[in-house]
């Protein structure tokens, strides 16, 4: 591969504005470019044993492979799908944690008296609510975007429907966060609840950052 | 037979060429146009976006094999992967009988399998 990297200059073009135009997982889109890269490298040396000069052959390859334009949109679809799996898998692992984070601290202060004003509970009430229901869309896209697919087509609008699911469940991490920070300050229990709201936090970091990511690629135009 | 044409059995042809043992991605393209001896007008990049799409579905299973200095992306039939590619041979069979039953009348059933 090292030789056709120097030589080929068809190739590496190629291969750069594939790897500029596709967004996506960066672990998929590395596998797919290289299994790529490796495809045209393949070509060429089929093409260059029959006879062909290296640059003929470079430019035949990638002539075979097809433009951008009809490889860019069927590529960047598994990446969204893969990101839109990503995010999903994040809220799904997360969003039962922050729930277990309010019944954690709930329960571990039962027998005192709880320290926190009714709106803080409702509060709490309300993020494990919109966390419930992030968590089972989410589990719905997985199941929507594996095996299931084989049988239904995937919406078209379900990456985006599952960057905002991401979007509105980082969110409520985030309130989460100060509202156990706040309640750790007031609470007896208090290191509990500075623990809660450290999870609540990490959690929060990972899913907008997986669900900014899908709404980037949700954007992408694909087939 | 135009790539347009193909794409919609792009599936059913990557499953087939499977279905005697692991390839990876170069020669599966090779197999697709040795099998159709090149008839098939086929876009070669589109196969890498398909293949990672079966295997998603699960109807393919793939590893990293070194082939000599190098090491390459295997793709193998699923149980499911066999399965959906009996699906998909018997489904083009009764396409091609009652096309070719419309094209051709007088020809008896079946003839165009």
């Amino acid at each position: 591969m090292s030789a056709i990297s120097r030589q080929a200059g068809p190739i590496e073009d190629y291969i750069a504005a594939l790897t500029a135009a596709l967004h996506g997982p960066a672990r998929i889109k590395a596998r797919m470019i290289e299994e790529i890269h490796d495809g045209l490298a393949d070509t060429v040396k089929a093409h260059t044993r029959e006879g062909m000069a290296y640059q003929r052959a470079a430019h035949q390859a990638v002539g075979e492979f097809g433009t951008l334009d009809e490889l860019v949109p069927s590529c960047q679809r598994e990446l969204t799908i893969a990101q839109a799996r990503h995010t999903a898998r994040a809220v799904a692992l997360t969003a039962p944690l922050l729930v277990a984070c309010w019944y954690l601290a709930w329960t571990t202060d039962h027998d005192q008296p709880w320290q926190l004003p009714h709106t803080a509970q409702l509060l709490a009430l309300c993020l494990a609510g919109v966390a419930s229901v992030a968590a089972l869309l989410a589990a719905a896209t997985l199941a929507a975007t594996g095996t299931l697919a084989r049988w239904l087509p995937i919406p078209h609008q379900l990456p985006l429907a599952v960057a905002w699911t991401g979007t509105t469940a980082s969110v409520a991490m985030a309130v989460a966060t100060l509202a156990l920070a706040t309640a750790s300050v007031l609470a007896t229990n208090w290191p509990l609840l500075a623990f809660a709201g450290a999870l609540a936090a990490a959690s929060h970091a990972v899913v907008a950052a997986s669900a900014r990511a899908c709404r980037q690629c949700a954007r992408l135009p694909a087939t | 037979m135009r790539a347009d044409a193909v794409r919609g059995h792009l599936d059913g042809l990557l499953l087939a060429v499977l279905e005697p043992g692991p390839l990876h991605g170069y020669a599966i393209i090779a197999a697709v146009q040795h099998r159709s001896r090149g008839a098939l007008e086929l876009r070669t990049g589109t196969i890498y976006p398909a293949l990672n799409r079966l295997e998603r579905l699960g109807l393919l299973s793939s590893s990293w094999q070194s082939t000599g200095e190098r090491r390459r992306r295997c793709y193998e039939l699923t149980d499911a992967g066999r399965h959906t590619l009996a699906s998909e041979r018997t489904a083009w069979s009764e396409f091609t009988t009652a096309i070719g039953s419309v094209l051709n009348p007088a020809a008896p059933p079946g003839f165009a399998t």
